[in-house]
């Protein structure tokens, strides 16, 4: 005899699917953080272009004077 | 603001303005001569810029509206889009290179102010209010953005095409351009 319990979870075991759905979330947030900061760290790292500092800086003592 | 800390901020600024460029344009060059112009407009409006309000808020808008302003103009022109320099870094593993590479590409195929919001929460560690202030947009957008860029990036690194439920990713995008425009805030 059919039983459609068998086809969905139980309560109980639906909101453990949930918690583990959760925490793979969880755990792909922390692996993405940690990717993404390998990937673009080195351009913050990278030296300002002396042309672009040179602009501000210009403008600065364009202003004090 | 003393236009000596004015300027002080904006150069502590550039770095993390570089990386935004990245997320808007996926071009080197192209981030490049976008934080270039985004630069000389704030020096022109800085008069504008009100003492004791959110500098960096206030920077990523004029970036983010000059990006808006240059999409307009080349609507047309073909994006290259680069991966970013961590994809090729010496001393990863080979396997490390290979996940970093897929997920640069991936970051790459995300709309556009998803990809924006990301950048400005997980890299720069931003605020989901600063978020919002900075693009125009709810709170709650913000988070909406962020949320559903990671969802996404995580359906498409397990070999998913999209998240279940999700418009397509052609009308996610032509949203995303539009939705950019939409939210262009004056300074």
């Amino acid at each position: 005899m059919d039983n459609d319990d068998t086809s969905s979870p139980p309560s109980q075991d639906r909101a453990a699917l949930s918690r583990h759905g959760m925490g793979a979330d969880h755990a792909f947030d922390l692996w993405l953080q940690r990717s993404l900061h390998a990937l673009y760290d080195r351009v913050t790292q990278e030296p300002i272009p002396a042309e672009l500092l040179r602009l501000i800086e210009e403008d600065r003592a364009r202003r004090k004077a | 603001m003393p236009n000596n800390e004015f300027h002080g901020q904006l150069i502590a600024l550039l770095p993390r303005l570089r990386v935004q460029a990245l997320a808007l344009t996926r071009n080197r060059a192209a981030a490049e001569d976008l934080v270039q112009d985004a630069v000389a407009n704030a020096l022109a409006a800085q008069d504008s810029f009100t003492p004791g309000t959110n500098f960096a808020a206030w920077m990523h808008r004029i970036l983010r509206n000059r990006f808006i302003s240059t999409l307009r103009k080349q609507r047309d022109t073909t994006d290259i889009e680069d991966l970013p320099a961590g994809a090729f870094a010496v001393g990863a593993t080979h396997e490390d290179r290979l996940v970093l590479k897929e997920l640069g590409r991936a970051v790459n195929r995300l709309p556009t102010d998803q990809r924006e919001a990301l950048f400005m929460v997980v890299l720069q560690g931003m605020s989901y209010e600063d978020v919002a202030a900075a693009t125009g947009c709810a709170v709650g957008t913000a988070k909406s953005r962020v949320f559903r860029a990671r969802r996404q990036l995580q359906a498409w690194l397990m070999g998913e095409d999209r998240v279940r439920g999700e418009a397509s990713e052609k009308a996610e995008s032509r949203e995303s351009v539009r939705g950019l425009g939409e939210n262009a805030l004056r300074i």
